[in-house]
C-alpha cells in the first residue's frame, strides 16, 4: 500500500514536472501532452546504433530510473509514508544517487556515437565538481539530527527547519542538486547547443521514454531529498502531513526548472573551478559552523 | 521491519521496475517493427561519419581534480559515523575532526597553489 502511494506521487509529481517543462517551452499549457508524447514514443522507432556496447546501451535508461526510484524509497512522505525507513538512510540517498554517474556514462558509451561519449565523460568531470556538495551538507545534517534515519532527520527540524539553521549548506546543496540531475544550467552531457543532445543523442522511441521519465523522476527525488534534509519535510500547519512534502517537494522541483529556464549553460571548466576553490570550503566552513553552534546551543 | 525485510522490499522494488519496463519493451515489440535501412543507424555526428569505433583515448582534462576528489571521498567515509556521534561526544570531536579537517585543506590549498584546480 505504502510503495503504491508513494509510486503513485512520484509519477504524479513527474507528470506535472513535464506539463510546466513544456508549457515553459512552448508557452502552452496542455496537461495531457506528456501522456501523448509518451504514447507517441512507444510508437515511434527505437533504433539500436550500429555497433553498440549492447549491454550498457540498454542498461543505460533502466539503471537510471531505478535509482531514482530507489533513492525516494527511502525518503519519507509522512512519519509513516515511507518504502523503506532504513538506519542508513541519507548515506542510501548517496550511495543511490551515485550511480546516476554509472548510468550516464554507460548511456555514453554504449551507442559508440562521438557526442555520446564526450557527454558521458564530461559528467564524470561534473561528478568531481557536485559530489563533495552534496555529501557534505548531508553530513551537516546529521550531525543536528544525531542519525542518518531520514525519519530522525524531519523529526530533529519540528523547532527550527535547517534552511533556517544552516542556509548556507541548503544553498550548496540546492545546486549540487541541480548538477547531480544535469538540469539546465549544469545540462553538460546532455547539452543541445553543443553536443546535440550528447547522452540522449542516440536513444529513440520506447528507450527515449524510459530515459525522459528517469530524468523527471531524478528530479522529484532530489527535490525530495532537498525537503527532508532541509525544509522539514512533512512539518506544517493545518494540511496533512504528506501535503506538506508534496507541495514542498513540487515547490523545489519546480522552482529548479525555472532557474535553469533563465540561466545560461555553464562551463565545465568553469563549474569545476567554482565547486572547488569556492564551493568546498564553504561546505567545510559550514559544517564547523553547524558544529559549534550544537555544542553553544542547547 | 527488519532491516532484511527492509533490503528485500528494496529489491523487490528493483525487479518491480526493470519487469514493467521489460513489459513495455515487449508491448513495444509486439506492435509491429520498422523496415530497415541503411544507414539508419548510424550514430549523430552532424552529418559526417565519424571513424569508428569512437572508443578511444579521451583526455581527461580534469585528472587534477580527480587526484584531490579521492582525498575528499576518503575523507566522507569517516565523517558520516562522526557526524551521528558528534553531539554525543563533544568537544572533543569537534577538535579530532577538526585537525584531520585543516590537514586535508591544506592539501587543497597546496593543489591549488601547484596548479591543480585548473582544467588542464
Amino acid at each position: 500500500m505504502t510503495v503504491a502511494i508513494v509510486l503513485l506521487a512520484l509519477l504524479g509529481s513527474a507528470w506535472l514536472l513535464a506539463v510546466i517543462e513544456g508549457w515553459m517551452a512552448t508557452g502552452r499549457l496542455s496537461p495531457a501532452a506528456p501522456l501523448f508524447r509518451g504514447l507517441a514514443h512507444l510508437g515511434r522507432e527505437s533504433i539500436v546504433p550500429r555497433s553498440p556496447d549492447r549491454v550498457f546501451f540498454e542498461a543505460a535508461p533502466v539503471l537510471l530510473l531505478v535509482v531514482a526510484v530507489l533513492g525516494m524509497a527511502v525518503l519519507p512522505l509522512a512519519p509513516d509514508l515511507i518504502i523503506a525507513d532504513l538506519g542508513t538512510g541519507a548515506l542510501f540517498v548517496n550511495a543511490a544517487l551515485a550511480y546516476v554517474l554509472v548510468a550516464v556514462i554507460m548511456a555514453g558509451w554504449g551507442p559508440d556515437g562521438a557526442y555520446g561519449m564526450i557527454g558521458g565523460w564530461r559528467f564524470l568531470g561534473q561528478l568531481i565538481a557536485y559530489s563533495m556538495l552534496i555529501v557534505m551538507p548531508i553530513t551537516a545534517v546529521a550531525m543536528r539530527a544525531e542519525s542518518l534515519v531520514n525519519t530522525a532527520i524531519v523529526g530533529s527540524q519540528a523547532g527550527l527547519w535547517n534552511i533556517v539553521y544552516q542556509p548556507l549548506g541548503f544553498v550548496l546543496f540546492y545546486i549540487a542538486a541541480m548538477a547531480l540531475a544535469f538540469r539546465a544550467p549544469f545540462d553538460l552531457p546532455s547539452a543541445e547547443g553543443e553536443l546535440g543532445g550528447g547522452v540522449d543523442a542516440e536513444y529513440t522511441g520506447v528507450r527515449l521514454a524510459v530515459l525522459r521519465l528517469a530524468r523527471l523522476t531524478l528530479v522529484v527525488t532530489l527535490a525530495s531529498a532537498t525537503t527532508v534534509f532541509y525544509l522539514g519535510g512533512w512539518h506544517g500547519p493545518l494540511l496533512p502531513p504528506s501535503a506538506w512534502s508534496l507541495i514542498k517537494t513540487l515547490a523545489v522541483a519546480v522552482s529548479m526548472l525555472l532557474v535553469g529556464h533563465y540561466l545560461p549553460r555553464i562551463r565545465e571548466a568553469n563549474l569545476m573551478r567554482w565547486c572547488w576553490v569556492l564551493g568546498i570550503p564553504l561546505a567545510l566552513l559550514n559544517i564547523i559552523i553547524v558544529g559549534l553552534l550544537i555544542l553553544v546551543v542547547p | 521491519m527488519s532491516f532484511l525485510e527492509l533490503y528485500s522490499l528494496l529489491l523487490a522494488l528493483v525487479v518491480g521496475i526493470v519487469a514493467t519496463i521489460l513489459g513495455l519493451y515487449g508491448f513495444v515489440r509486439v506492435m509491429g517493427s520498422a523496415r530497415g535501412e541503411p544507414g539508419k543507424d548510424v550514430p549523430a555526428s552532424s552529418g559526417v561519419l565519424s571513424r569508428d569505433p569512437v572508443w578511444g583515448r579521451y583526455h581527461a582534462r580534469y585528472y587534477g581534480y580527480a587526484l584531490l576528489f579521492l582525498a575528499f571521498d576518503m575523507e566522507m567515509a569517516f565523517m558520516y559515523p562522526w557526524a551521528v556521534v558528534y553531539k554525543e561526544v563533544g568537544l572533543v570531536a569537534l577538535y579530532d575532526m577538526g585537525v584531520f579537517l585543516a590537514i586535508l585543506f591544506l592539501g587543497l590549498l597546496y593543489g591549488w597553489s601547484q596548479g591543480a584546480l585548473r582544467r588542464q
